[in-house]
């Protein structure tokens, strides 16, 4: 056990989720690189990361669903490694594919699930009706699973994770695959579950997490590459500031008089993008005036996640 | 081209899935070897023949001790009363006993000087195995006039016994089929817990807080319902095709429930250590198939050399067969085969918790 690992004999009252020097090695292949994670109680936190950065192996260690190499991490005070059935008493689990019996109808499955986590009969008929009415099923619950769409597999995947009313919850990209509506409606849902449950959710939507979550972990080859809240990790950007502009008469002699004065200039279909440590709005209509762009309108860009994911790492989240 | 790209598939799949390759090749070989092994070369099989010295001369003796004794195909068990021996062959614990008759020795001496004698012997056997017994006469046979120098047949007084009814083939067959049936409820096991595993339901099913041997019994309890069907379907067809069950039915029943639990319980075993519905099935058939010919489901174990019956006593079909044929054939009751009986309960019993240990080492990988 490391210098950390043995801290986690220390109960803390704070945490929901700690993980301490969080490794494992696949044949060889580094998949979680030593992850020190504290996740508070009530908190939602969202971890970032292309595929393959060792976000769901993570989980899986934390759902005790895979022993890790090294290291150990405790969930709501118990340790992974010693007592995985604790563990998965007080868990719910939205695991990234459908796991769903495909031969049991909806309320079938849902029944099942929450009878093995011991849930009594009279209340799963109560929670199983309230969940199927919130994840736009009740009409359907008496129909076989593989009758089912994708999107109403994947919303009744997240029901099965919230039936006996976990106190934590994994969702590993539970609005994958959903139409637009389906994913807003989620979305919706698991705001409101927000401060109620810790929530540790995966996510390759930047809005999603930008949205939901109260703090975010980017991770990266098996490493958190960075840690905070949005606002922390996109004010880390505000070092560089970006302006796009759209104008007509973008000619080569107005783009060469911006690159002229500002580090970053980009020309796409009419829409120019400066960027530069310090930018004045005004003073850059001016000069592309002077240069002789007709200016249709203009804007600063917030940066986003996926900003400061590009910064930390130098490729793209879906890489 | 289509069909060729599909082909290309198939054919890469197959290729890339190296254990299952592997059963595929491994299948056809290993029923060649166990074939060979068990029925190849000049392998003899191997009888229990119980005898009674009523003539007890310096000549019986010796013919019992060194004619006998050095006939291949037959094990000697003296006896000293016949009842002894024949309760011996109604429980199936000896295939035939011979009875060496007074004045048997004088005979012997008189061929030996004159080269004539009249020499007779009385065998009693089970005629429920017909081939068995006719091998048994003629190896008995060819002892004794070797022992006796001379060249025509001697007398051998047979008697058949057929201990409660007439004997059937059907009678003889039917419960190995039976114990057959049950065998293949090795990959029915392994299939079900494998397609849970494949389609990801497992992994959901182990984020609750399930125990290990929970899981082992659920799946084991549904496939239990489906082997007492089975088992009923099975005597029901056999009934119809005119197998009688001489000795209870419940105690059948019992043996082929056994036999169908330690069935699903390698099934379990299989299932834990596979990751795929293909690697199981093949795992499972590599092991039934070749478990099914040692285990006398259609030839009897006898036939075959010592090593290979040993191998077969170590799993519990062997048991089950010649069980379910002793009730069945013979009506032998619950104390007869209580020895078969407690071996295939605790192989049952240690199968599911081989099963289980194993299923909790691979609940977490």
């Amino acid at each position: 056990m490391t210098g950390r690992a043995a801290k986690a004999t220390g109960v803390n009252d704070t945490f929901a989720i700690e993980t301490f020097n969080l490794t494992k090695i696949f044949d060889g292949c580094l998949a979680v690189d030593g992850i020190d994670l504290a996740i508070k109680k009530g908190e939602l936190f969202a971890l970032l990361g292309p595929n393959g950065a060792g976000k769901t192996t993570t989980i899986n260690m934390l759902c005790c669903l895979l022993k890790p190499t090294g290291g150990t991490a405790r969930v709501m005070g118990y340790d992974i490694n010693q007592e995985p059935y604790k563990i998965k008493e007080v868990i719910g689990v939205s695991p990234q594919e459908t796991t769903l019996s495909e031969r049991l109808n909806a309320l079938e499955n849902l029944n099942l699930i929450g009878r093995l986590h011991g849930i009594s009969p009279r209340k799963l008929k109560t929670w199983s009706k309230l969940m199927l009415e919130t994840m736009g099923l009740a009409e359907r619950a008496r129909d076989q699973v593989r009758k089912f769409s994708g999107g109403m597999k994947r919303r009744l995947n997240i029901a099965l994770a919230l039936i006996h009313n976990p106190q934590i919850l994994f969702l590993d990209e539970p609005t994958l695959g959903l139409d637009p509506q389906a994913r807003r409606a989620v979305r919706q849902y698991i705001a409101r579950l927000n401060g109620d449950k810790t929530i540790l959710l995966t996510t390759h939507y930047m809005d999603e997490a930008d949205f939901l979550a109260d703090r975010v972990g980017i991770m990266d080859e098996g490493k958190i590459a960075a840690l905070g809240t949005s606002v922390e990790l996109k004010t880390e950007m505000l070092a560089t500031h970006t302006m796009v502009v759209q104008a007509w008469n973008l000619t080569q002699k107005v783009v060469n008089d911006m690159r002229s004065r500002y580090t970053q200039v980009a020309v796409d279909k009419g829409s120019m993008t400066i960027s530069d440590q310090r930018l004045d709005f005004k003073e850059i209509v001016d000069q592309l005036h002077a240069a002789g762009a007709v200016v249709r309108s203009a804007h600063i860009k917030e940066p986003t996640l996926e900003d400061v994911f590009l910064k930390i790492t130098g490729k793209g989240l879906r890489e | 081209m289509r069909f060729w790209q599909l082909s290309l598939r198939s054919f890469k799949e197959t290729y890339r899935d190296p254990l299952a390759l592997g059963f595929l090749l491994a299948f056809p070989l290993m029923f060649m070897l166990l074939f060979g092994a068990a029925f190849g070369g000049d392998t003899a099989p191997s009888y229990t023949i119980g005898v009674i010295d009523e003539d007890q001369t310096t000549v019986s003796q010796s013919f019992v001790s060194e004619a006998l004794a050095s006939v291949p195909t037959i094990e000697i068990t003296t006896f000293t009363e016949t009842n002894t021996a024949l309760e011996q062959l109604e429980l199936g614990d000896l295939r035939a006993y011979i009875v060496l008759p007074e004045g048997f020795g004088e005979q012997v001496l008189l061929s030996w000087q004159d080269g004539e004698a009249d020499i007779a012997l009385n065998i009693t056997y089970d005629e429920s195995d017909l081939m068995a017994s006719e091998q048994i006469i003629a190896s008995i046979n060819t002892a004794t006039r070797a022992f006796a120098r001379i060249e025509i047949p001697v007398t051998i007084n047979a008697n058949p016994i057929n201990i409660e009814t007439e004997i059937t083939n059907i009678d003889y067959i039917a419960p190995g089929i039976i114990i057959f049936g049950l065998l293949i409820m090795i990959p029915t096991s392994a299939r079900i817990m494998l397609r849970d595993k494949e389609n990801r339901f497992l992994s959901r099913l182990l984020t609750t807080p399930t125990r290990p041997w929970e899981f082992i019994s659920s799946y084991s309890l549904s496939l239990v319902a489906i082997a007492i069907t089975q088992i009923i379907v099975f005597i029901l067809l056999g009934w119809l095709f005119g197998m009688d069950i001489v000795g209870s039915i419940l105690l059948a029943f019992l043996i082929f429930l056994l036999t169908a639990i330690c069935s699903i319980g390698v099934g379990m075993v299989i299932a834990s250590l596979t990751k795929s519905e293909n690697q199981g099935e093949s795992l499972s058939w590599l092991f039934s198939m070749p478990l099914a010919i040692v285990s006398g489901v259609w030839f009897s174990v006898e036939f075959m050399p010592s090593y290979i019956q040993t191998l077969a006593h170590a799993f519990p079909f062997s048991h089950a067969v010649d069980a379910a044929r002793a009730v069945i054939t013979r009506g032998v009751g619950l104390e007869a085969v209580s020895g078969d009986l407690v071996f295939l309960a605790g192989w049952a019993a240690g199968i599911f918790i081989l099963g289980t240990i194993l299923f909790g080492r691979t609940m977490r990988s």
